[in-house]
């Protein structure tokens, strides 16, 4: 397949959390409000003169301090962030809004505040947290639309004077969902026999919406949607089975390339800061305000394990079997980064239910933050590549 | 008299004789001793039992 | 053999490979009698317990009920070295909550599908986390209120440091990580190992104290509503429990959860049970912070692990539900108060008196015995024994109707161990200093549960501001249920090294320093 054209445009955008749209929005006298969990509504964060960047810390080498701040067993992920911060890799952030998702999340951003990490030369510089629902029903409704007032409008209208009215919330709304129908399409084209798009690549495209300003990479993903209509994929498929990647975290690209690398196609991507659920474009009708609308849409579609309630429970094994549906996957891979304990319940629950009672067949794994070209990954994958191919064949559905 | 002497002898004997007894075991520790005994064959046992495994 | 306190050489009372010890303590005439009474009364409690034909049959059904043999031993562990009031405050509590334990299997063999099978009974239950406040059931006074994981799998680890082994091997070999808190895995081990109990009307689950909790809940929860058709009831308090902004949700969850309960049994809630129970909810308060107040003084009187289990009983599991509790408080206050007026020591030195902080390791909850008997270090209060001291609504008025739902709330929030795993860095870091200072502690014991992933997160700031304060901290590394990952002595070791090392000392009684544990229950 021919190279797309924006894609190293893309992929040096994951090079720095401070990457070059982050610098140039804030040239333009833009806030950058960060966050690390998705379920800190996004699009509050994007309202006019402000946008949100999602935290990351690409290329992660030594993690000595921030184990030494708190201790080998919290994930690489919570490590990481904080190493990058002691660093000084996010003073480049005007506020840090993170709600208390799980405890290793809530510590490394205490951990920042308490050691003064972040927002080294900026006097308006906050931290906010906030307290956000674990099962989706009126009361918790009730408590994520407080919880957004109190710790994301309020701080970011006194503070940098940012319009939170209802007008404004809808016109940031309009355009998260712009960015989200441009990424559905985009996706879309994995569900093709022989897609036209890898799943590396549309890992890199999405990744790129929640770590750059979206107003600066608009029209680079109109143009590559358009490239794609007409994009012409390989003669032969070089993928010989189908996947769809389930879990927790993922902003590291290779874990998808290392997939793809194996001989599995990665055809959904069902894992935080991927785009099932989190491009879902958010719907509002004019009877209710704004703001309780996308509480209640971002409660209502979290798939995140911290949601405790049985229906919610049931309902992300239910979500994963209409995806595999939907983008014709033939096996699943359930991935938990190393000390994550909520998914490291939900990839058992996940991958025992998704097995035993829906019938694929399903690989779980659990991965370091950052997976470079691990070879017992390789080897793990290729061989659940070969049992699904070997499936394929018991069931002649294989060589026609 | 005799025969309420008798009895009360008797009791006073069983109490003392249970006291002995029961205060043998409790400073001896024997009771600890014969349940550890028991419980390697309580083990196998549940090994036995047919289990539903399932999440 | 020796009436004075410290006269023993307490490790020989061990022997090398044995699940149990050489022989009970004489404590003088006096202090053995009494201690003996005791023993004949847990007997009882135990012969009466084995008496029901459905009890036995539990016993060979459930293997958590093996560790059971262990509970005399149990006592003795924690009553070791003790002699006069400390050794009957040891006995009030403990033998509460054995009798209060074995009630509980009682009643849960009576209703469990499995074996009694009382159909009636078991439509009066409601099942509740082990680690869970109870306060949402204190206006159910007909209602039994029952916890399967407590007997499977928290007591079981009091009484024997590997029952929960094989429970966890269960959840790892599902396919769980081997890095989660093992209380919570070790409790989805009971449920999928088939090995709970079948009964209830309904249960409510909470989100307790971690991440782990919360999910293991998920898997029990699977069982229960989908085989089981016994519907639950996720209670979720907020995390952030000391924000004015969360006090409402909290308080809505209690009213959800009251009218869940009373849908699923038929039972209505009773104003008047529940400002009962509020009184006696605020007098085990009051108790308790008397007995703090003692341990802020030279001659602390109710401290250690029997602090610690007896607060977690009487304050969550209990929750002013059970008047027993209320006259074990008054009479614990009684003595603490005569061995106060008395200037009375629990060993025979007292060298440092520490702040032990953190998730204990639940195998070795005896440690602090140890602590005290070894190195002459006095536990002067723990983690779990700092909860709320708030004074509730006790009279039934129309406003402290409304007023008691905000309270339930706030007790739920302020559960055990998440008071402080959660709410902020405030009350886990900040809150230690400020008891280090109030009970004019010279040093800080910190538990470091090894998966505890809210306490890691805190390790490095916890070092620097033991440095800021010139305040001598020791880390004790263990894996709360699981001994095989750092086991008793290792768990010793940790002091032992710092004590020898650092504070360039010798300990009381040597023969305790290193002991042949091992296999020991």
């Amino acid at each position: 397949m021919k190279d797309l054209k924006n894609l190293i445009f893309f992929e040096n955008l994951l090079l720095e959390a401070n990457n070059e749209l982050v610098q140039k929005a804030q040239s333009e006298g833009k806030v950058c409000a960060c966050y690390t969990c998705e379920n800190t509504p996004e699009v509050l964060l994007n309202l006019d003169g402000c946008f949100s960047a999602r935290l990351r810390a690409p290329r992660t080498g030594s993690l000595d301090i921030s184990t030494y701040y708190m201790t080998s067993f919290l994930c690489e992920y919570s490590r990481a962030l904080l190493e990058r911060a002691i660093e000084g890799g996010y003073n480049f952030a005007d506020c840090i809004i993170t709600p208390d998702g799980c405890s290793m999340m809530n510590r490394c951003i205490e951990n920042m505040e308490l050691l003064k990490a972040v927002g080294k030369g900026k006097d308006k510089f906050f931290f906010e947290y906030m307290e956000i629902p674990m099962k989706a029903d009126d009361n918790g409704l009730n408590l994520y639309v407080l919880q957004c007032k109190n710790h994301i409008l309020k701080p970011l209208n006194e503070t940098f004077g940012i319009d939170t009215s209802d007008a404004a919330i809808r016109k940031a709304v309009k355009e998260h969902n712009h960015i989200c129908e441009l990424i559905r399409a985009i996706g879309d084209y994995r569900k093709e026999e022989n897609p036209r798009i890898t799943g590396y690549e549309f890992n890199v495209i999405t990744l790129a919406t929640y770590v750059a300003p979206k107003y600066l990479i608009v029209d680079k993903l109109e143009e590559t949607l358009e490239e794609l209509k007409t994009r012409q994929p390989d003669d032969t498929n070089r993928f010989r089975a189908r996947v769809m990647v389930v879990g927790s975290e993922v902003d590291d690209t290779d874990f998808v390339k290392l997939i793809e690398d194996s001989g599995a196609y990665v055809c959904a991507d069902r894992f935080c800061y991927g785009s099932l659920p989190g491009r879902n474009p958010i719907i509002l009708n004019d009877e209710e305000d704004a703001l309780t609308q996308i509480c209640r849409q971002y409660m209502m579609r979290g798939e995140c394990p911290r949601f405790m309630n049985t229906d919610k429970m049931d309902h992300r094994r239910v979500y994963v079997d209409e995806l595999a549906k939907e983008y014709k996957a033939d096996g699943i891979i359930y991935e938990q980064m190393k000390f994550c304990d909520p998914w490291a319940y939900e990839k058992m629950m996940g991958s025992q239910i998704l097995r035993n009672k829906y019938g694929y067949p399903v690989l779980a794994v659990d991965r370091p933050y950052s997976i470079g070209t691990s070879g017992q990954m390789q080897t793990r994958v290729q061989a659940f590549v070969e049992s699904i191919e070997i499936k394929k064949i018991q069931r002649g559905e294989a060589n026609g | 008299m005799a025969l309420f002497l008798h009895v009360l002898k008797i009791i006073a004997i069983v109490i003392v004789a249970l006291f002995a007894l029961t205060f043998t075991v409790y400073i001896f520790n024997l009771d600890m001793k014969l349940t550890a005994a028991i419980e390697p064959w309580l083990l196998k046992h549940y090994d036995k039992i047919d289990r539903d495994q399932h999440l | 053999m020796a009436k004075q306190i410290g006269a023993d050489r307490f490790g020989d009372f061990y022997i090398e490979g044995s699940r149990v010890r050489k022989r009970r303590e004489w404590r003088g005439f006096v202090d053995t009698m009494y201690d003996y009474s005791r023993w004949l009364k847990i007997m009882m409690t135990l012969g009466k317990f084995v008496m029901k034909p459905r009890n036995v049959k539990a016993m060979f059904r459930y293997r958590w009920m093996a560790n059971y043999l262990a509970v005399p031993m149990m006592v003795d562990r924690h009553t070791q070295g003790l002699r006069g009031e400390y050794l009957r405050i040891c006995h009030e509590e403990q033998d509460l909550v054995i009798d209060d334990v074995a009630k509980l299997l009682d009643s849960l063999f009576r209703g469990d599908r499995r074996i009694g099978n009382d159909k009636k009974f078991s439509d009066k239950v409601v099942l509740v986390d082990e680690n869970e406040m109870t306060a949402v059931m204190m206006g159910f006074p007909t209602l039994k209120v029952l916890s399967r994981e407590t007997p499977s799998t928290y007591v079981s680890v009091l009484l024997n440091q590997r029952a929960a082994c094989h429970y966890i091997d269960v959840a790892q070999e599902f396919g769980l990580a081997g890095d989660v808190c093992p209380m919570p895995e070790a409790e989805a081990g009971v449920s999928i190992d088939d090995d709970a109990p079948i009964l209830g009307a309904c249960a409510i689950q909470c989100n307790t104290t971690c991440d782990g909790s919360l999910l293991g809940n998920g898997v029990i929860s699977q069982r229960l509503e989908h085989e089981d058709g016994i519907p639950v009831f996720q209670l979720a308090a907020p995390l952030r429990h000391r924000e004015d902004d969360v006090q409402e949700y909290a308080a809505q969850e209690i009213r959800n959860a009251i009218a869940f309960v009373e849908k699923h049994t038929g039972v209505k809630w009773d104003w008047k049970a529940y400002f009962e129970c509020a009184k006696r909810v605020n007098y085990a308060t009051k108790c308790r912070q008397e007995w703090l107040e003692m341990n802020r003084t030279p001659y602390p009187q109710v401290f250690g692990s029997n602090l610690a289990l007896y607060t977690e009983t009487n304050y969550m599991a209990i929750c002013g539900r059970v008047p027993a509790f209320e006259k074990a408080d008054r009479k614990i206050t009684k003595l603490a108060r005569q061995a106060y007026a008395k200037k009375k020591m629990a060993a025979k030195e007292y060298r440092h008196r520490a702040i032990v902080w953190g998730v204990q390791s639940h195998y070795y909850m005896d440690f602090l015995v140890w602590l005290l008997n070894c190195w002459g270090i006095v536990p002067l209060t723990d983690m779990l024994s700092m909860v709320s001291t708030k004074e509730i609504a006790e009279v039934d008025t129309p406003e402290n109707r409304e007023q008691a739902i905000y309270d339930m709330a706030w007790l739920t929030e302020n559960m055990i161990m998440r008071n402080r795993t959660h709410g902020g860095y405030k009350v886990l870091l900040d809150e230690l200093w400020e008891f280090v200072e109030m009970f004019n502690a010279d040093m800080v014991i910190l538990w470091e549960h090894m998966s505890c992933k809210a306490l890691d997160g805190m390790h490095g700031l916890f070092e620097e501001k033991a440095r800021e304060k010139g305040i001598p901290l020791v880390w004790v590394s263990h894996d709360l249920f699981d001994p095989r990952i750092i086991s008793r002595q290792g768990v010793r070791d940790q002091i032992n090294s710092f004590m020898r090392t650092v504070m360039q000392e010798e300990p009381i009684d040597p023969s305790l320093e290193i002991l042949p544990d091992d296999q020991s229950w």
